[in-house]
């Protein structure tokens, strides 16, 4: 999974030889910056469930049709595997935020992302929608330190970017 | 290869649960002892050379039929494949130590040496006690703390502020990842 440290190490292999001075450099950057990171992941943590319920409430606002006999978000089954889904985004974004790059997010959710929904016929708009909802509703400091939002949104953005 | 960080991201992954609580603490223990942590890799780093051929002289002095014509240390090129050897483990020790995950050890490093040293006629418990050596030495250089008496004029010390647990609990990490190496060959 790549991550700074495993850069790092990665480069220094590659290269035969022992960690060095900028190479230990590089890593203390992205420790400095981790405290932000593992905090805005322990808020999303704690509220996953509701941020979850939240955005997949405003997308299926937005969306109202998708209620309707026949569409993705009719049946009982279908509401709680859209929900499941946002659930899922979020826990990457969680993910993300504890390794410091994108590389879950990338390995397990956009990887394929667009085949698989191409092949369901789901509708992406409204996970952007939901997402983007969950983009506007952060609110510093109210809900976390203004450096763990920006952390939060950035993921956030990077998935609304996949999806649209 | 993963990390502390991304350690903790495939477990929970297992699960399928977002990381928090006990997991988010561990990992701002390794944030808030960062620095300890690069200061404990630079310490292997920078006495590499210095550890290898000690590792390696000691290792031969308990057992000197190894450089005996015959032995799995002689002629020069033989010994000059077992330090390049010793090198390599404690290498990958230095990035195991840094990236706080003994996986990039494993699956660069230990995954086959032993059936490669059998093949090759490496004598795995020559090789255990080099390494068992540079575990001591490792030890001593996180703690900068060096036995005056056994080094004497090549006594090395890091200079680095010292706190009052010298590092234990990174000397105890280094050493589980030397004892692993350890493990692996036996």
């Amino acid at each position: 999974m790549k991550s700074v440290i495993t850069t790092v190490v990665a480069a220094a292999d590659a290269a035969g030889r022992f960690p060095t001075t900028s190479d230990l450099e590089s890593v203390q950057g992205s420790i400095q910056r981790a405290a932000a990171r593992l905090e805005a992941a322990e808020k999303l943590a704690a509220n996953l469930d509701a941020v979850a319920k939240e955005a997949y409430d405003a997308a299926i606002k937005k969306y109202s049709y998708l209620n309707n006999a026949g569409e993705a978000n009719s049946t009982d089954t279908f509401k709680a595997k859209c929900l499941r889904d946002i659930k899922h985004y979020l826990r990457l974004i969680n993910y993300s935020l504890v390794v410091g790059g994108t590389g879950p997010l990338d390995e397990w959710g956009i990887a394929g992302q667009r085949e698989v929904y191409r092949t369901l016929g789901l509708p992406t708009a409204p996970y952007v929608e939901a997402l983007s909802f969950a983009r506007n509703r952060g609110c510093a400091p109210r809900d976390l330190s203004a450096q763990a939002l920006t952390e939060y949104n950035s993921l956030l953005d990077y998935v609304i970017n996949s999806l649209s | 290869m993963l990390d502390a960080f991304s350690r903790a991201v495939v477990s929970a992954d297992s699960k399928t649960a977002p990381i928090g609580g006990d997991d988010l603490n561990q990992l701002r223990n390794f944030i808030a002892s960062g620095n300890r942590r690069l200061d404990a890799v630079n310490a292997i780093a920078s006495n590499a050379s210095c550890m290898v051929s000690d590792a390696v002289a000691g290792m031969i002095c308990e057992n000197t039929g190894l450089i005996q014509a015959g032995g799995n240390c002689y002629p020069n090129r033989r010994m000059a494949a077992c330090l390049r050897d010793a090198e390599i483990i404690l290498r990958y020790v230095s990035y195991a130590l840094l990236a706080g995950d003994a996986s990039v050890l494993d699956d660069r490093c230990l995954n086959g040496l032993k059936e490669t040293y059998t093949a090759l006629g490496v004598p795995l418990q020559s090789t255990a006690r080099a390494v068992a050596i540079m575990k001591a030495q490792a030890a001593a250089h996180i703690q900068d703390n060096p036995s005056e008496a056994l080094a004497g004029a090549k006594l090395r010390k890091m200079g680095t502020p010292v706190v009052e647990d010298r590092c234990a609990s990174l000397v105890a990490e280094s050493s589980s990842y030397f004892d692993r190496v350890i493990a692996a060959l036996s």
